[in-house]
């Protein structure tokens, strides 16, 4: 489905709940009735910025970001780019509320409810991608990439959220344990070179989730 | 150095702190709320270009000086605060007030975050207290998103200083805060918490809040503050695109629309207060039009009292033998399931009731309070005669609510209204007093009036004062039915009040109660009764509701009757094709609860006993479709619909033993945590459907559980087997540390742990007893800890 330039991927949505086989399409149903709920009550929203991209002693510094992007992961990606935008993307409290809401009512609804917003969270992450892509024309955008994938720590989750003052400008919170609250929130890296950017991030050698995830079990991939 | 100035005239405060710092060399990511200590020059630096361009108001240095943001600064609220105070207070001297400046707490409150209000509200408490000591002039609550946590820092400078409080909130261009707050249900709750001055601030520029800022006025008598943004930042520099004359300009349409009290906020600097003393350099301030409507809100859900709003009767345990038995257990899962019921059926409004012998109401009416908020988004109407109760419940709520009830004894009078002006709340008048119900109408309208003049003594708005003119049994008392509906015409027609009727007391004791509800309901509409309390389960009144909205003109163009009636005969040909050969077994397996819960009913009333049907069809249904989620060939969501069909059979079999007394169904008892740093639960919440659904009972801990309060939950309630989630590597050495002090106690548990990042050799590692890869798995290890 397109809305407002949103699209979300049922195919996604199947493969996060771990849905193999659907013969009669009744849970692809139930996902698509699900989805387009969410996306009448729910819109991504995201901030972005541009930072020079610098390469220090202990990692790719984001000059005058505060943050420092330590690790190999990083310094490949980064290693062709003059700049680097720093993304965050959530679907708010909103999304919350309504995923409680439902818990109360359905658990199954809200296991599907709870995949779609995973799906557009990536969804939303997507468009502010192509804004960005259109924004700044001339330039190739690397693999958006994220802390805790690959050797990139989890810890700069703070310094991320710092920079792009998250908590006031889309009231996503970094918590001490690292994680963020509203839960469907990520935050990325993308960087912006003057070449095609042939670097491909996605896949189980990069995922923190590799030791217990069933899309694997399946022999299959997230990235198939 | 503070007059009165803000209560009629334009006034002007400060723009921003952190831009000017930025602008003076402070680094991104530097401690701006140290600068007091640090370098308190360059603070007042910044503070005396402000009282230079002409702030009246300027903001102290106080904005992030709570102790949570405070935490790894090794300095105290009570270091930070009085400096930050001092040196604004310096750079005001004569010709400026200096304002507390009260920001978020950077954690966020129940049920998004785990930070209690009572908790939010002891952090407020100390920064208010501190400024109040040091000298603050006024308070100012600012930049909040989430009402709760604005009405937890309000109460605190209320409650603990005798400064003047300004709030300002943040919204989105959609009209709503980040939490889904709306600039009605804002205005209306702070104004009744006693705010006394509200606004915008941060967020977005002059050009977009205005919309915002004129919908405020509408929604308050208080005086109405703007401070925003420098327009929008650019993404590749950071700056903002407004320059001073811009952003001046287009704050000018908001003085039109009613505002008086101006600043800045991110982006904004002391040109941008210069360009705005020019801009309203001799203008007056316009004037304002309040709209005087009846209103209770949620934060998401505005109410307005301009039609019928039905008030849902169900939570409530007279008469109700399953809910004062949820009541006496302390199952808040079942009186939330049935707030879910009635918010489902189309009710506008809840009642709550938890008074029940046996029952500490004052504890628990909070409790539910916050369960009921967690997740059903009507208004609720705090039903009790305790104020005590009432109290702690108007407390913890967000938004603005109901108090159900008063009557024309003087001395509830005084024990009941100061309650409901403190807390902003409206309330139900009954028209009864020490002499009883009154036998007439003229005597009602009567009680009436005393309740309202009382009302208004205390400052309570007439449009919150509701009366509730009281049904009698009409089998009892006959003619008191027209002598109600009487009293509520004269009511609505010459107090204008909103007007309340318990509708279901009227058929007491005659047959076919339904119909008798239902035609007094359309008579009392008639007569002006503007909100009824009854059960919105019940279809045929919900049906006279949209009947009447329709013919009152309420529903415009009929939209909302036309939609309600839609569907309504694709419905029936479903459920009748469904009945037939069915068994409760396939109804479960498919996940049909409506069907599941009428052949639970059947078996019961031909004689199952109900160990028996759980144990002998329900459990076998449920490993049915467990077995083919194990092998693939079922689903997560399919394995969550049964386990809700299972979940309407029980609801049954509970309700059945409930009325007759009989031995419950118990397979065992565990407790399920979400381990101390996680937030996320629905994995958690996955296991505790399941296995609730195989007759296992649980204690739900909830998330970021600490260590101790599991090991004393184990320990005191004599709990066998543990399950602990943790979704993130950052929260298995919690997950650990939670195992160990659990194989501490006297009586270890079983424990068995799951989630994302959890896998069979962590679980080893850290001493569990099982690792569980999913709910199905779960049941199995409950299985073998219970041998059941």
């Amino acid at each position: 489905m397109d809305e407002n330039g949103i699209k979300l991927d049922i195919g996604e949505v199947l493969r996060y709940l771990g849905v193999k086989e659907d013969p009669e399409g009744a849970i692809a149903r139930a996902v698509q009735d699900e989805a387009e709920g969410l996306l009448r009550a729910v819109r991504p929203r995201y901030v972005y910025r541009l930072f020079p991209v610098e390469r220090g002693q202990s990692g790719v510094v984001l000059q005058g970001s505060g943050v420092t992007l330590p690790g190999s992961m990083a310094g490949r990606m980064l290693a062709r780019c003059g700049q680097a935008a720093l993304l965050a993307c959530t679907l708010g409290a909103g999304f919350e509320a309504r995923l409680r809401a439902v818990q109360a009512r359905d658990m199954a609804r809200a296991v599907i409810l709870d995949a779609c917003g995973s799906a557009l969270v990536e969804a939303g992450c997507d468009q502010a991608e192509r804004e960005i892509a259109s924004r700044y024309p001339g330039h190739y955008l690397t693999d958006r990439f994220s802390p805790g994938y690959g050797d990139l720590p989890l810890e700069v989750q703070n310094a991320i959220s710092t920079a792009l003052d998250a908590p006031r400008r889309l009231g996503v919170q970094v918590t001490p344990s690292l994680l963020m609250n509203p839960s469907k929130s990520v935050t990325a890296v993308i960087g912006l070179a003057d070449a095609p950017q042939p670097a491909r991030i996605r896949g189980c050698a990069y995922c923190s989730l590799a030791g217990s995830c069933t899309i694997r079990e399946g022999g299959k991939s997230c990235a198939d | 150095m503070l007059t009165d100035a803000w209560k009629n005239d334009i006034v002007l405060l400060d723009g921003a702190m952190g831009t000017v710092l930025q602008q003076k060399g402070l680094p991104p990511g530097g401690k701006p709320e140290l600068l007091a200590l640090t370098d308190p020059a360059l603070l007042l630096s910044v503070h005396r270009e402000y009282v230079a361009a002409g702030s009246q108001i300027i903001y102290a240095n106080t904005f992030g000086a709570s102790a949570p943001k405070l935490a790894r600064t090794g300095h105290t609220v009570e270091e930070v605060v009085p400096a930050a105070v001092a040196v604004a207070k310096k750079a005001a001297g004569q010709d400026a007030a200096v304002a507390l400046d009260i920001g978020p707490l950077g954690e966020l409150l129940e049920p998004m975050g785990t930070l209690s209000f009572e908790k939010a509200y002891e952090y407020f408490r100390r920064i208010a207290a501190a400024g109040a000591a040091a000298g603050a002039d006024l308070a100012v609550i600012e930049t909040m998103t989430d009402l709760y946590e604005a009405k937890a820092a309000l109460l605190a400078v209320k409650e603990n200083t005798s400064l003047p409080v300004f709030v300002t909130m943040s919204f989105e261009e959609s009209g709503r805060t980040f939490t889904g707050c709306t600039v009605a249900s804002m205005a209306r709750t702070l104004e009744g918490l006693g705010a006394d001055a509200i606004g915008l601030n941060c967020s977005l520029g002059p050009d977009l809040l205005a919309p915002l800022l004129k919908e405020l006025c509408e929604n308050t008598r208080l005086p109405v503050i703007a401070k925003p943004n420098a327009g929008l930042p650019d993404p590749a520099t950071g700056l903002y695109d407004m320059d001073p004359e811009a952003f001046a300009a287009a704050l000018a349409p908001c003085l039109d629309a009613g505002v008086t009290i101006f600043g800045g906020c991110c982006g904004t600097s002391p040109e941008y207060i210069k360009a705005l003393r020019k801009t309203l350099a001799g203008k007056r301030p316009a004037a304002r039009k309040y709209d005087a409507v009846g209103f209770v809100c949620t934060p998401t859900t505005p109410c307005r009292l301009d039609g019928v709003r039905v008030v849902g009767e169900r939570i409530n345990p007279t008469g109700k033998k399953r809910f004062q038995q949820a009541l006496l257990e302390h199952d808040l899962d079942y009186i939330l399931d049935v707030a879910v019921q009635q918010e489902d059926a189309g009710a506008d409004i809840l009642d709550v009731n938890v008074g029940f012998p046996g029952v500490d109401e004052a504890a628990l009416l909070p409790e539910v309070v916050k369960k009921l908020q967690s997740a059903v988004s009507l208004p609720l109407q705090l039903d009790s005669s305790d104020p005590a109760a009432l109290e702690a419940g108007l407390r913890v709520y967000n938004g603005k609510a109901a108090v159900n009830s008063v009557n024309g004894d003087p001395a509830a009078l005084k024990r009941i209204l100061p309650l409901v002006k403190k807390y902003g709340a409206a309330v139900v008048g009954l028209t009864l007093d020490k002499g009883g119900v009154p036998r007439t109408a003229e005597e009602r309208v009567a009680i009436a009036r005393r309740i309202l003049d009382a009302a208004l003594s205390y400052g309570i708005p007439r449009q919150d004062i509701w009366i509730d003119c009281l049904t009698l049994t009409v089998s009892a008392q006959q003619e008191q039915a027209a002598e109600t509906l009487r009293a509520v015409r004269t009511v609505r027609e010459e107090l204008g009040l909103q007007v309340v009727l318990g509708v279901s007391n009227i058929s007491f004791g005659l047959p076919n109660r339904r119909l008798v509800n239902q035609t007094f309901l359309i008579q009392a509409l008639g007569a002006g009764l503007t909100l009824p309390i009854l059960d919105p389960g019940q279809r045929e009144m919900m049906d006279a509701v949209a009947a009447f909205r329709v013919l009152s003109g309420e529903d415009k163009e009929s939209r909302a009757y036309i939609a309600r009636f839609a569907d309504a005969p694709a419905q029936t040909a479903a459920t009748a094709a469904a009945v037939g050969s069915l068994t409760l077994e396939d109804a479960v397996i498919r996940g049909l609860k409506t069907d599941a819960a009428r052949l639970a009913k059947a078996a019961l009333e031909a004689g199952q006993a109900p160990l028996a049907l759980v144990e002998e069809r329900l459990i076998p249904a449920l490993d049915r479709i467990g077995e083919d989620y194990e092998r693939g060939t079922a689903f997560l969501p399919q394995l969550l619909s049964a386990a809700g069909a299972a979940q309407a059979v029980f609801e049954v079999i509970k309700t059945a033993i409930a009325q007759t007394g009989g031995e419950s169904v118990k397979r065992g008892r565990l407790v399920l945590a979400t381990v101390q740093g996680d937030i996320h639960d629905i994995g958690k919440n996955i296991v505790k459907t399941v296995l609730e659904n195989y007759g296992y009972e649980t204690i739900d801990l909830g998330r970021d559980v600490p260590p101790q309060v599991i090991a004393d939950t184990v320990r005191r309630e004599h709990i066998r087997l543990v399950g602990l989630s943790a979704l993130m590597t950052t929260t298995l050495p919690a997950m650990e540390r939670t195992i160990r002090l659990l194989r501490a106690l006297p009586e270890p548990p079983a424990v068995v742990v799951g989630g994302a990042v959890v896998t069979p050799e962590y679980a080893r590692q850290m001493g569990a007893d099982y690792y569980s890869k999913d709910a199905r798995q779960s049941v199995e290890v409950a299985r073998k800890v219970f041998g059941a």
